[in-house]
């Protein structure tokens, strides 16, 4: 069920400067010119808090993890340029052959903001209680699978116990979600957690107030000298405060933006070309990210009966979407074409763009193969049934209607089925679809198991997306992922799972989501963490 | 007039009994208001229990029965349909909301940190659709026929066919984004009231102009305003003293009707100016299928628009005497 959820969820990438950077100053991407001052509120417009909480460990939503950035750190970072893993809260760390046992070194000169001390106990504590939230936490629930318990070994040694192989949990550590709190944060209910009251973390930022959907107040912690190697200013935040607020209507973030009322506007969906032009006449510049994680996919039905059910079919639809165009009709000219199912700021995803290009005559070979033959109407038919793909939707989109499009070239009707959020939570639970779009962001491969692998996951995207020997084989290569603690293990295990996927049509990669956010030229050292939230560190702002 | 039958005591005031069965009927539009709204919250096509879980944020198709069985007790959905619905009911009535499924608060905190922001948007929307519609209408009906008098007449239309919407995003991107007089967003202090005011109020404005207009031309050609004219009064005294007077109550009884889509129009101009109030809360509580925060908003709502009419109902009198409100006799 609520597939719709996971659409929410995503969000951050690459960096595409040539792409929508324009020519405009490089307020991002170190934003070095000048010497940083101290001082100043920094006023961030968001697009919307649906999920209203702001526990890190329990937030799925992305704006609120740009947020939780701020006043939680972890025991890793990851950096953005190259996925690899660095110290943060964990000076070194220690992982067994099979990624059952993780051993974490701990600094020991960290304090959260409520005095506390950082020990191993604090780390215990915080990782227990994410685990015990279970299903109240949609990524914890992902990245401690299999978690079993955290050991004391010492006040700055602590050991990590799975039953089953994580290998991804590395990753997991420098997550927003598996932020380290105060011992004392745990003493309240997760439902009281999410509303920020006393949310105490060892950040550059403390989080003084946060109402949902309305606003969220931060500012300096003057003692902070503990960020990653990833962050260049190592002592205490430039800026005195971070004042959030949260504007839906994209006319009205953008004309705040160039009004100079906020500094940041941060949208979800990518700030639309004529708007980028806006922003960017007025001295403003646009920075973009492409979040890593899941690319935006149909997920297909497979089950016997229904169209997809035939392979030939399948690649059929896969040959028969244009990704090119759709990058360029739907957002701009050099908008990144998607090439696998990860967006290409996923550590480990490969270029699968040979097997998703556009291939029209060979996508009405295949379907003639299969036995549906062209119609009068422009629909192929077999046995007096047409080729109809049913993909329920919450409403029509462009994107949509432009797939929509593509597809009846090759003969396929493609229905677009607008539902309440309740229908559509029915009809992705009950399987009543050819296809089911969703996407997800984590900068780790395994969070397609989520999504995709029988053997772990209930979702509809899992159990119905393949059949037999390949819901199998897919199971084997999400396991080997898990296990393998070797680099080139690892990598192999990814890309075999890759070239399965688009090869069975398991996965219909349509775009690459990319973060957008339009920066005040005031606003100078803007950077993204690997999963393209906010890093407000170097950030300083002219006075 | 209702001296003489005030005697003995033992029948009341019929102002008072009027008032009485008023209050008694708004009791029972209040509970089938509840009633519905319970009904059309849990008839959705969709388990319920599934929606009220994914709103809090718990993935339902990653739980086991047993997880799922726990979740469903921390949340009071165990429990059969009808407990819940009088436990809700209940606790409406003793003025305790219940939580907010989405927002992880009491829903009483929540409305009490929103409503005065949506209260203070409507009351001065308000007053601003009075003193244009009104000032329209009265203007139209006192110019001598001419085309001033026609632009006059047709403006209200234009007004009714403006969408709120694009009125709202308009108003920002000229006199905010442009003129910078008032600020695009937010909640603080009087001058972020005035641009959502103004998109609220136009619509309304527009309607009230319309009726007024039409009732006033209508009252204008009664006879007792030619017999106070015949007698000196002035046209500018007889529109103000006479006219006006019967002219007002059918653009009294729409104000009640426009009143109760304030929060309607909250919805948008909360949502165009990023304004927390209650017409936002009430749309995403909708989306998220939060129903006790949704059943404390309808309540509201339908508490208030149950009040505002009464209070019109109680000042048609004023206006009219020939209107009371003795219980007819049959």
């Amino acid at each position: 069920m609520h597939r719709y959820k996971r659409p929410l969820i995503a969000l951050t990438a690459l960096a595409l400067l040539s792409a929508c950077g324009g020519g405009a100053t490089a307020a991002g991407d170190g934003g070095d010119e000048g010497t940083p001052v101290k001082g100043g509120t920094l006023r961030l417009a968001f697009w919307d808090d649906q999920q209203g909480c702001i526990d890190p460990n329990q937030v799925y939503w992305i704006e609120s993890r740009s947020l939780n950035r701020q006043f939680a750190d972890s025991l890793t970072d990851q950096d953005p340029e190259t996925g690899k893993i660095v110290p943060w809260l964990a000076t070194s760390w220690k992982i067994n052959d099979d990624a059952t046992k993780y051993t974490f070194e701990l600094r020991d000169d960290v304090t959260f903001s409520d005095g506390t001390a950082f020990d191993a106990a604090a780390v215990k504590t915080a990782f227990d209680a994410t685990h015990d939230l279970g299903a109240k936490s949609l990524l914890g629930l992902t990245y401690t699978a299999g978690y079993k318990s955290s050991k004391v070994i010492d006040d700055h040694t602590v050991e990590v116990d799975f039953d089953t192989p994580n290998a991804a949990f590395l990753q997991a550590t420098s997550t927003t979600t598996l932020s380290i709190l105060s011992p004392k944060t745990y003493e309240q209910t997760p439902e009281e957690r999410c509303t920020g009251e006393n949310l105490v973390g060892t950040g550059a930022f403390t989080l003084d107030s946060y109402t949902a959907a309305t606003e969220a107040h931060l500012t300096r912690r003057d003692d902070y000298a503990w960020p990653s190697q990833l962050v260049k200013n190592q002592g205490a935040a430039y800026l005195d405060a971070i004042e959030v607020s949260y504007i839906k209507e994209d006319s009205v973030r953008v004309g705040s933006l160039t009004s100079g009322s906020v500094d940041i506007a941060w949208p979800r969906l990518p700030i639309s070309e004529a708007d980028q032009k806006v922003i960017e006449a007025t001295g403003a510049s646009v920075e973009s990210r492409s979040l890593p994680g899941i690319s935006s996919s149909y997920f297909p039905n497979v089950t016997e009966g229904r169209v997809l059910a035939d392979e030939k079919v399948r690649q059929a639809l896969q040959k028969a979407i244009d990704r090119k165009s759709y990058a360029s009709t739907i957002f701009w000219a050099d908008y990144p074409v998607v090439t696998g199912p990860f967006d290409s700021t996923t550590p480990y995803s490969t270029d699968g763009s040979a097997a998703l290009a556009h291939d029209l005559e060979g996508a009405k070979k295949l379907l003639d193969e299969a036995g549906w033959s062209a119609g009068a109407d422009g629909y192929r038919t077999k046995d007096g049934k047409t080729l109809t793909l049913t993909i329920p939707v919450r409403d029509t989109t462009p994107g949509d209607q432009l797939v929509q499009d593509q597809l009846k070239q090759a003969g396929f009707r493609v229905e677009l089925k607008v539902l309440t959020l309740a229908q559509y939570q029915a009809a992705a639970a009950g399987g009543e679809y050819d296809l089911l779009g969703t996407y997800y962001t984590r900068a780790d491969p395994s969070v397609l198991g989520s999504v995709l692998d029988q053997a772990v996951s209930q979702a509809g995207t899992a159990q119905l997306s393949q059949a037999g020997a390949t819901a199998d084989e897919i199971s084997g290569l999400f396991r080997a992922g898990l296990e393998a603690t070797d680099d080139g293990k690892r990598s192999g295990a990814y890309a075999d799972l890759q070239q399965e996927i688009l090869e069975q049509g398991v996965m219909f990669p349509l775009y690459e989501r990319v973060q957008t956010a339009g920066i005040s030229a005031k606003v100078h050292g803007f950077a993204w963490t690997s999963e393209a939230f906010l890093r407000a560190n170097d950030i300083w702002v002219d006075q | 007039m209702t001296t003489s039958r005030s005697s003995g005591g033992r029948r009341l005031h019929p102002t008072v009994r009027y008032v009485a069965g008023r209050v008694a009927q708004a009791v029972v539009v209040l509970w089938a208001v509840y009633t519905v709204t319970f009904g059309i919250l849990y008839l959705l096509p969709s388990d319920p229990v599934s929606l009220q879980l994914a709103a809090a944020n718990v993935q339902v198709d990653e739980l086991s029965p047993a997880e799922l069985a726990a979740a469903k007790a921390q949340y009071g959905l165990d429990r059969p349909l009808s407990t819940q619905y009088f436990d809700h009911l209940g606790g409406l009535l003793h003025g305790d909301f219940g939580r907010s499924i989405s927002l992880h608060r009491p829903v009483g905190e929540l409305l009490a940190e929103r409503l005065p922001s949506t209260l203070a948007l409507g009351a001065t929307a308000i007053a601003l659709a009075l003193l244009l519609g009104g000032g329209l209408a009265y203007l139209a009906a006192y110019v001598r026929p001419g085309r001033l008098k026609l632009a006059l007449n047709r403006l209200p239309a234009v007004g009714v066919s403006l969408p709120p919407f694009f009125v709202g995003l308009l108003l920002v991107q000229v006199f905010a984004f442009e003129l910078g007089w008032f600020p695009p967003t937010g909640t603080e202090g009087f001058s972020s009231l005035v641009l959502p005011a103004v998109t609220m109020a136009l619509p309304t404005a527009a309607m009230l102009a319309q009726v007024l207009t039409r009732s006033l031309d209508d009252q204008l050609a009664e006879p007792y305003v030619t017999t106070a004219a015949a007698r000196g009064l002035s046209r500018q005294y007889v529109q103000a003293r006479h006219a006006l007077r019967n002219a007002v109550l059918p653009a009294l009884t729409l104000l009640g009707l426009l009143l109760g889509a304030t929060v309607t129009e909250a919805v948008v101009a909360e949502t165009v100016f990023s304004r927390q109030g209650v017409g936002q809360m009430a749309q995403q509580a909708v989306l998220a299928q939060d129903v006790p925060l949704v059943q404390a908003i309808v309540v509201v709502a339908a508490t208030a628009f149950v009040l505002i009419n009464l209070v019109i109902d109680l000042v048609y009198p004023l206006f009219d005497p020939r209107i009371t409100h003795t219980p007819r006799v049959s």
